[in-house]
């Protein structure tokens, strides 16, 4: 077996109905979830999303077909099913549902005790969870006392600490407003880039776009499309019948291509793809700024900040930022633009923005950056 | 200039004294008839609070709110007549619907508005068309799904047809095509005379259907007026935990690239490619035909259609006759006709003036296709 | 889905759901007293044929498995009290049977194998009718039907609003159960105890906060006081009351002419 320690999801042929509905929540449904790619699984109101999900961790045994882990079947023993679910964890969309602690850290602990997990190794595993999502200050607090955006961030702890392979997240952003969203955008992209496989659900195709590697587009139960994003925005016929719009960029982007007779290929997702893709002329640079060396930054820039971590250390040292959230995006912008950005993120984040950056540059913008403290690039 | 529809003089309200900041801190608010308001913040910043203020469930600790000039009045007479006039709908479908069976639900709302009820069945049959969920009059609630109730809670309100209707998130936990027919069917009841105010956080909504937006935060209003103007104040934007909108962004690096004013803001995708067209480019031409009763003849058009409004909408699925955008269709339309091909827009005659010179005033942002 | 929720489905799916309430309910009971009028075993028979009938016709059919499974464990309870019936007969009649087992004196008599028969007939019976009634009527309907009778309307729309909420109870709490399966909960009995009780307490926090939006949105919906209700279920018309005789005079007539014609005894050969 190739690294035991990778996890792959797969399914064959599984069909699924509730008691007494006539017709079937999941029809024949072959789908294979990758380790290491960005999964969304898109489909409108009632098409099986969440239905799928508690499949493949083993809560709903589907009533045809069956689920694979690692390329074994699961069987429903106990066992089993403790082992699934240990690897694999589903985030609910209304975090109301999945808070079983008093108090946040009691929360963060809840899965972990009833693994029964050795204390010393809870403790640790906890300290890191509210590191990692920004609540090590309100660790005390009663989960009764948070807001909206404190327990979605809450429940995705409780996933961090378990430390899943797999993560699956329902709706994560539903309900959640501009800023909150973003923010549980970035933890998500953190995680991703360090090593969890993330299968989301969603609706919101600006975000499918904006994020999935692979999308898989359920209809009425049925799995109408896998692979990638573009193949299945241009076949207009199927996004309309899924109950999908076409994402805003992929428009934007088809009708500049027509009209300068470019080719559409390569797609940009997101603004900046986009803006990189159009641009010419100067770019500003970037300069990355780990939170080490926050004194170090230039006076003179937009500066914004990316990551949950670094958002949290720039709050308490009441530091002055143009760009409190999507940071990075916007720093961007503003490099395509011509002028110079700061952005301030987490040492384990400068990755992460190294492979933005790439992306941009494969879109046809290369941003000059560099990193404080490493010397200039 | 006339009386505003809905006027706050320094509105305060909290929920309890323990408090330590109020839902809602000096609010001066002045919404006028026919204006599409959008009230926009992020979770918690007050806007389902404003709204109760609005039609008379919450009392202001301190200030008053007016409705059409005068003072509410406070006593249970008047506030029966004027939550016969102002309807709001809540966010949580669940919350809103409290009979068993759907019928029942939407006439719940009739009939405590002093409904008759030889009408009663007429109107429940249409509100539920409008949300597209006419095949569900006679279903359990609790056999339908979370999307569909939210759609059922939204046909309660418009069944009642109220003068102002107030809407909060529409559209949330909707997926995209049911969210644009939802807020087609509010653009229409807004056109043909209901004053439509909705909250949201969606920023691309707000920016796209709004005619004033009022931005809260942490109960204060930041800002209020044209959406243009809040959204090229980047700080404002970020400070009120809101995002900036696609159609924004698009623009503003497009005319900061071209060196072109920003102005004017275009704010659906369609006004973003009139406005970056160029001059020369070939437009299509949008022939807009006004359904009466009877249905429409399209034996010969090899042109793309689009329908909106509900009675074309009914006419064509009553008739089965086909049909390429369905939802959304001016945009669609708008669209297909800027890349260059023409397009036969159906629509109701009620509405089609105004989607006449929604298509006509494109010309501001450049190129527009020619309506026949 | 949980089993009120299929219950659910089943009742407003019923052929006899717009079947007048209290008509239904005047028929069961009907049936229910002249079930035990006569002591013929033909009546119980018959009754559950009727039972039956209306039960098929109501469900289109189709009997989900959670009603045989319910009235499978009603028969279990059942059995244990026919056979205390059947085994304390009085020893001065015919005797079948007559023993002692341990501290129990057991005598089978004719007497009391008949009976035995006749609790355990009418048992199924009964329990048949009732069940066609619950499956073709909503409880929001008998609730409506009951305030034609005045009752007063607080208690029919204290029903409605119940049963309404107990469905979002239901769910809520289907999709915390999942939650707690996701996040291994139920791993181990102190476990299964620590999740249920919060569970328990996330359901009590979940109807204060219902209970206080509630009110909130009874205004926003210009809630006067009354609960209209637009389709009233239909009345009880002189019809039910004219089958309720007729069938209670018939059974009655039938349970008469029969009596003591069938001897459970003699048929099973033992005596």
């Amino acid at each position: 077996m190739s690294g035991s320690d990778l996890v792959n999801i797969s399914t064959k042929n599984l069909s699924f109905s509730y008691k007494y509905s006539y017709t079937k929540s999941l029809n024949n449904i072959t789908i294979n979830i990758k380790n290491g790619v960005k999964t969304v699984i898109l489909g409108s109101n009632g098409a099986g999303k969440s239905t799928l999900f508690f499949q493949l961790n083993g809560v709903i045994k589907p009533d045809i077909g069956s689920v694979k882990i690692d390329g074994v079947t699961l069987k429903y023993r106990r066992k089993d099913l403790k082992f699934a679910r240990s690897k694999i964890y589903i985030v609910f969309q209304n975090p109301d549902e999945q808070i079983f602690g008093q108090t946040v850290e009691d929360d963060i602990a809840y899965s972990l005790r009833n693994i029964g997990m050795s204390k010393d190794l809870i403790a640790e595993r906890v300290e890191d969870a509210l590191f990692q999502t920004g609540l090590t200050e309100i660790r005390e607090k009663s989960t009764l006392q948070l807001s909206y955006g404190q327990k979605k961030r809450l429940i995705i702890a409780g996933a961090i600490a378990m430390r899943p392979k797999v993560l699956i997240m329902d709706e994560p952003t539903a309900g959640l407003d501009p800023q909150m969203s973003l923010e549980v955008m970035e933890i998500i992209e953190y995680l991703h880039y360090n090593g969890t496989t993330i299968v989301m659900s969603t609706h919101d195709v600006n975000l499918a776009y904006a994020w999935a590697d692979e999308i898989n587009v359920l209809r009425k139960g049925e799995l109408i499309y896998t692979g990638v994003p573009e193949t299945f925005f241009s076949d207009l016929p199927a996004v309309y019948s899924s109950g999908m719009i076409l994402p805003s960029i992929f428009v934007i982007n088809k009708s500049i291509c027509s009209m300068k007779g470019i080719s559409e290929a390569p797609h940009p997702r997101t603004e900046t793809q986009l803006f990189s893709k159009l641009a010419s002329g100067p770019k500003g640079t970037l300069i990355i700024a780990d939170i080490k060396n926050i004194e170090n930054i230039p006076e003179g820039t937009h500066i914004g900040v990316f990551g949950v971590i670094a958002k949290k250390t720039v709050n308490d040292r009441k530091l002055k930022v143009d760009y409190c959230f999507n940071g990075f995006e916007l720093c961007v912008g503003d490099c395509i633009s011509g002028t110079n950005a700061t952005l301030i993120c987490d040492a384990g984040c400068i990755p992460l923005v190294e492979y933005k950056l790439s992306i941009l540059r494969n879109m046809g913008s290369d941003i000059p950056y560099r990193t404080l403290g490493r010397g200039d690039a | 200039m006339a009386v505003p529809l809905f006027e706050t003089e320094n509105l305060e309200f909290s929920y309890n004294s323990r408090q330590s900041r109020p839902s809602l801190d000096n609010i001066n608010i002045a919404i006028h008839k026919g204006v599409r308001a959008v009230v926009l913040g992020a979770n918690g910043a007050g806007k389902s609070t404003l709204f109760y203020q609005l039609n008379g469930v919450l009392k202001p600790k301190k200030g008053v709110v007016k409705y059409n000039g005068k003072p509410i009045d406070y006593s249970q007479n008047s506030l029966y007549a004027l939550r016969n006039e102002v309807c709001v709908a809540v966010q949580n479908p669940d919350e809103q619907i409290f009979s068993v069976t759907v019928e029942e639900d939407i006439a719940f709302g009739l009939f405590n508005t002093g409904v008759h009820r030889e009408i009663i069945d007429k109107s429940i049959d249409d509100a539920l068309f409008k949300v597209g969920m006419a095949g569900y009059r006679k279903k359990p609630v609790s056999q339908i799904s979370k999307g569909q109730r939210k759609r059922v809670a939204l046909a309660g309100a418009f069944a009642v047809n109220p003068k102002v209707l107030i809407l909060d998130e529409p559209t949330a936990g909707l997926d995209p095509q049911t969210s644009c027919e939802v807020m087609e069917a509010i653009d229409q009841i807004s056109i043909t005379g209901t004053s439509v105010i909705i909250s949201t956080h969606d920023v691309d909504l707000a920016y796209a259907w709004a005619d004033e937006i009022y931005v809260l935060k942490n109960g204060k209003m930041i800002y209020s007026g044209e959406p243009g103007a809040f959204f090229s104040d980047k700080k404002s934007v970020i400070s009120a935990e809101l995002a900036i909108p696609h159609s924004f962004s698009v623009n503003s690096y497009i005319c900061s690239m071209r060196g072109e004013s920003e102005t004017p803001y275009p704010r659906t995708d369609s006004q973003v490619i009139c406005k970056i067209l160029p001059s020369d480019a070939k437009v299509g031409k949008i022939r807009l035909i006004r359904t009466s009763k009877s249905v429409p003849d399209i034996g010969k058009i090899d042109e793309r259609i689009g329908i909106y409004g509900f009675n074309t909408r009914r006419l064509f699925m009553d008739s089965g006759l086909p049909v390429d955008y369905n939802f959304n269709a001016v945009e669609h339309c708008i669209i297909e006709a800027l890349n260059g091909n023409n397009v036969t827009l159906y629509c109701d005659e009620c509405i089609a003036d105004k989607i006449d010179s929604r298509i006509k005033s494109l010309s501001q942002f450049g190129k527009c296709p020619e309506v026949i | 889905m949980s089993e009120q929720q299929q219950m659910d489905t089943l009742v407003y799916g019923s052929r006899m759901v717009s079947w007048s309430p209290l008509g239904k309910l005047l028929f069961t009971i009907t049936i229910l007293i002249v079930n035990i009028c006569t002591d013929s075993l033909f009546v119980p028979i018959v009754t559950f044929a009727i039972g039956i009938v209306m039960l098929f016709y109501s469900t289109v059919c189709k009997i989900p498995k959670f009603i045989l499974l319910a009235l499978l464990g009603a028969i279990l309870i059942i059995v244990i009290g026919v056979i205390m019936v059947l085994i304390t007969g009085n020893d001065e009649s015919c005797v079948i049977w007559d023993d002692h087992i341990l501290w129990l004196h057991i005598c089978v008599t004719e007497i009391s194998f008949n009976k035995a028969w006749l609790v355990f007939l009418r048992s199924i019976a009964g329990m048949t009718v009732m069940i066609s009634f619950a499956t073709s009527t909503p409880v929001p309907h008998l609730s409506q039907g009951l305030n034609q009778i005045h009752v007063p309307n607080e208690v029919t729309e204290l029903i409605t609003l119940i049963y309404r909420y107990a469905f979002l109870f239901l769910e809520r709490m289907e999709i915390m159960w999942n939650a707690a399966q996701c996040r291994m909960g139920f791993n181990g009995f102190m476990n299964t105890m620590r999740t249920t009780a919060t569970i328990a307490v996330g359901m009590f926090i979940t109807s204060f906060d219902m209970a206080s939006k509630a009110q909130i949105v009874l205004e926003c919906r210009n809630y006067r006081g009354v609960f209209p209700v637009y389709n009233m279920p239909a009345k009880m018309s002189v019809k039910w009351i004219l089958a309720s005789v007729i069938i209670f005079a018939a059974i009655f007539v039938l349970g008469c002419y029969t009596s003591n014609t069938i001897n459970m005894a003699k048929i099973c050969g033992f005596i």
